[in-house]
């Protein structure tokens, strides 16, 4: 694997654990939460869809709001 | 709609960063208890700008404050007095939270590998010895599970292994004091050295969303 691929695959993987922290733990405060985002289905495919977007990225955090792909 | 990042401790100041919707931050002291909240449209949707908005907001606040319990995305209120009642209803284990986390950071551990023997020698095997060999290899990727989570889990505050579906060999997460974080990425690498075969990914140092969720005996 090329440094440029393992960058790549870093992101990746990086981005797919903060998506999964950020949606499915955390304390949750309200009674109902409004969005169910612990869903199952809802999480694997935004995951899905953030891996095919984030295959172009350079800088994580930056470009990703750009990318525009809903969960 | 009030948007929730997560509950502060000793925050020196609003980071200089943007919320959920561009949405600009605020501070709200309720039951002793410091939340960062903004406010968002009606219909919040599940977008990546979100949802990193979001994780950035609360990184951010991570590195002002004594402690943050994140919030779950999606912990929206409709008005100020909805938002009061919860944290009232929840201040108890919140503040029990707050002091688990303190001066602590996540790390996730997922460790894949360490099967295949029973399928490599599938061909020469009749079904009984087949089904023997997989157990046999069941029995020794739980026992390397164990090995390789044990003294993580002896240089961490909390930890949980997460089951279920997943493939792989183990999935879990540390809560680890600030002070020890060498020693733990040292001992993590020290895993990877000794374990050529697995694929091991260490990620942090994160928020502690998982521990959040356990201090307030919620699920997972």
């Amino acid at each position: 694997m090329s440094m440029s691929e393992q960058k790549t695959l870093k992101q990746q993987v990086t981005l797919l654990e903060l998506v999964d922290r950020v949606l499915n733990k955390g304390v949750v405060v309200s009674g109902d939460i409004t969005l169910s985002v612990a869903d199952v289905d809802l999480v694997y495919v935004g995951l899905r869809v953030l891996l095919s977007s984030v295959a172009t990225l350079e800088e994580p955090r930056e470009r990703i709001s750009t990318a525009g792909a809903a969960l | 709609m009030i948007h929730l990042y997560g509950v502060v401790e000793e925050l020196e100041g609003l980071p200089p960063v943007a919320g959920v919707d561009a949405g600009r931050l605020e501070r709200r002291r309720i039951e002793g208890l410091e939340l960062v909240i903004s406010r968002t449209g009606e219909e919040s949707d599940v977008t990546q700008e979100a949802v990193l908005s979001h994780a950035h907001v609360v990184e951010e606040l991570m590195a002002r404050s004594a402690a943050v319990l994140p919030a779950r995305f999606g912990s929206a209120f409709s008005d100020e007095q909805e938002l009061a009642d919860a944290v009232r209803t929840k201040a108890s284990a919140l503040a029990r939270g707050l002091s688990i986390v303190r001066g602590c950071f996540e790390f996730g551990l997922r460790v894949l590998g360490g099967d295949g023997a029973a399928e490599n020698a599938s061909n020469d095997l009749s079904g009984r010895d087949y089904m023997r060999t997989r157990l046999a290899e069941e029995k020794a990727r739980r026992r390397l599970a164990q090995e390789l989570h044990e003294p993580l889990a002896r240089l961490s505050r909390a930890s949980v292994r997460f089951g279920g579906a997943s493939s792989d060999l183990l999935q879990s997460a540390y809560l680890v004091p600030r002070q020890d974080v060498a020693v733990f990425g040292e001992h993590v690498r020290g895993l990877e050295a000794t374990h050529s075969g697995l694929t091991i990914i260490c990620t942090g140092p994160w928020p502690p969303y998982t521990f959040a969720a356990n201090g307030e005996g919620g699920e997972k």
